[in-house]
């Protein structure tokens, strides 16, 4: 009885991994068209000059500027570590006498994927601004922004390098 | 004997799920299912590239078991050489690229010669050539009545980061031998079609203070602001009539996915949670969304409407399933089953159900991300990397056919098609 189900299932099982569709029967056609439904020449677009990536502003964006400091994080980490205490000290000062407003930048190292990568930038650079928050710099002049994986200060492969890559960093909005 | 069949069984359950349609172990077991065709090159140049594309879009229908021989002849002639008999189909082209493209098509009967179908495509640029011969076929698949392919004739578009802080915005087509950069410059972000007719795109551009979501017609180049917030703006998906979207924003610096109504121009708040809340998709009617969060303390696929609070857990397994895709009820996800913190880590895909728990891998080795629907479901677009190689990969989910094209580009930001 065994040997019956057990072939049975064999050859259930073979029957099922090959089915498949029979080619039809044809009648003849004979078409002529055009390529016209592919669509016309599409567009390129240059936006050089349009702000980031224009060198003016991007010149420093991958560190800390106007007397901030960045801070670094562990892998997959979005809490502040006690070794970051002196930078975020620094921060608090800069930040209670800065007149513009402070630009919060979340970065990630390359080990991630698209949004969630973006997502975990967010989350450090939020961090930092409810740190500084709770420390008196006022919420309203900070703004977040994550820059994900896309603005490493390093592109070495190596563990000193992605850490780099782990950061926060600060600046005023000009 | 009856160990002999265990045996039997078990190595045929085995080779039909867990290696059945990875892009590398895939085991071509239907060959008798598919109808046999051969393709006889009529052009002046002779192209294997041309040649090649054509056996692309053939075998990744999954109707067509194509000869790989680059036969040569007369497109106008109707005798078949004693070798190609054995053909089921036999398909005469032509492509004259000297001023602008035309390919002309001619379908055979393998048996007596007979004509099935001819047409003649044509575009005034040469560029764009790979799309003639995803209409030819995708034409000739539907003229035989078989599932429809016409996702073969789509644009991929893609954003691949070009320096540290700047990326450009490219087309495709599936194959990539066609390629088109249509934003450079600048930081801009995870490009996303707009409509079924792939006329507009959404994408995220950094160029302000903070993220701005952009609505751009890659025909006129006309392009508006839709929404700008702090912190992050990604358009991770639109409704099936174009009228929402489904966004990941964080207007009050925590990422949280929104449904934003382009008539009204106003947002409804979909998940609320501290932690991560991102990539929603639309699943079943549209009522509800699939997405990733990591409220179990890692990334994983969960399910929430978008009018009520509960949220149900759609993966049971692994420790970091971070990118998703849904088409109606089917979801795609990747799944990381290595844990280095740095590089060489494992991650495949899986295809499950929002109304099941019925799980199945697609892919078995190698990096496997990105991955994405065709427009009808019907197939699987991922980017596969082994070693320091880049692929992109596609899977037909009827079918199991499966193809894989280098991925000679920068570093790929995000995909859609």
């Amino acid at each position: 009885m065994t040997q019956k189900l057990l072939i049975a299932g064999t050859v259930l099982s073979l029957l099922l991994s090959g089915c498949g569709q029979n080619a039809p029967e044809l009648d003849g056609k004979n078409n002529i068209t055009d390529g016209s439904d592919i669509g016309g020449d599409t567009v390129s677009i240059d936006e050089n000059g349009a702000g980031y990536g224009s060198g003016g502003s991007m010149g420093n964006y991958n560190s800390s500027s106007d007397g901030f400091r960045s801070v670094y994080f562990g892998f997959g980490d979005y809490t502040i570590a006690p070794n970051m205490e002196s930078n975020m000290n620094t921060n608090v000062k800069v930040g209670s006498s800065a007149s513009a407003k402070i630009k919060i930048e979340g970065n990630c190292d390359e080990f991630g994927t698209d949004e969630y990568n973006y997502a975990l930038g967010l989350k450090r650079a939020k961090a930092v601004k409810d740190s500084l928050a709770a420390q008196g710099v006022s919420s309203s002049k900070m703004v977040l922004v994550s820059f994900g994986e896309s603005s490493p200060v390093c592109n070495e492969p190596s563990d000193t390098c992605y850490d780099r890559n782990r950061r926060v960093d600060l600046r005023l909005v000009k | 004997m009856q160990y002999v069949f265990v045996v039997l069984l078990a190595m045929n359950l085995f080779t039909s799920t867990l290696f059945a349609v990875d892009a590398r172990l895939k085991i071509e077991k239907d060959v008798e299912q598919r109808v046999r065709i051969a393709l006889v090159d009529g052009s002046m140049d002779q192209s294997s590239k041309v040649f090649n594309i054509f056996l692309s879009d053939l075998k990744i229908s999954g109707h067509f078991l194509a000869d790989t021989v680059h036969h040569q002849g007369d497109i106008s002639s109707n005798m078949l050489p004693p070798t190609l008999k054995s053909q089921e189909y036999v398909l005469r082209y032509s492509l004259n690229q000297q001023s602008g493209s035309q390919l002309d098509v001619r379908l055979l009967k393998g048996s007596d010669g007979s004509q099935l179908f001819k047409k003649s495509y044509s575009i005034p640029t040469t560029d764009k050539m790979p799309f003639l011969i995803h209409k030819a076929i995708s034409d000739i698949n539907d003229m035989m009545q078989y599932p429809d392919i016409s996702w073969i004739t789509r644009y991929v578009v893609y954003a691949v980061y070009s320096s540290p802080g700047l990326s450009e915005i490219r087309l495709a087509d599936y194959t990539f031998n066609y390629k088109k950069t249509i934003i450079r410059g600048g930081l801009n972000l995870f490009p996303k079609w707009a409509d079924k007719d792939q006329r507009s795109l959404y994408y995220t551009s950094y160029k302000g203070t903070v993220p701005a979501l952009y609505k751009l017609n890659i025909y006129n180049g006309s392009k508006e602001e839709i929404v700008s917030s702090d912190g992050m703006l990604v358009c991770s998906d639109v409704n099936s009539n174009g009228t929402k979207l489904l966004l990941t924003m964080a207007p009050e610096g925590q990422a949280d996915i929104y449904e934003y109504n382009l008539g009204s121009r106003s947002k409804t708040r979909v998940t609320d949670f501290k932690g991560i809340d991102v990539n929603g998709k639309y699943v079943d009617d549209e009522n509800s969304i699939v997405f990733i969060s990591n409220r179990l303390g890692y990334a994983n696929v969960f399910k929430k409407s978008i009018h009520s609070p509960a949220t149900s857990q759609v993966v049971y397994h692994g420790r970091n399933n971070n990118a998703c895709d849904a088409h109606g009820g089917k979801i795609v996800y990747s799944s990381r089953e290595s844990n280095n913190a740095f590089g060489g880590n494992t991650f495949n895909l899986y295809l499950t159900s929002s109304g099941s728990s019925d799980t199945r891998p697609l892919t078995t080795t190698g990096t496997n991300q990105f991955p994405r629907f065709s427009s009808d479901g019907s197939t699987v677009l991922f980017l596969k990397q082994s070693g320091r190689s880049s692929s992109i990969g596609y899977i037909n989910l009827t079918s199991q056919q499966s193809l894989l094209f280098p991925f000679n580009d920068r570093k790929i930001q995000s995909i859609d098609w």
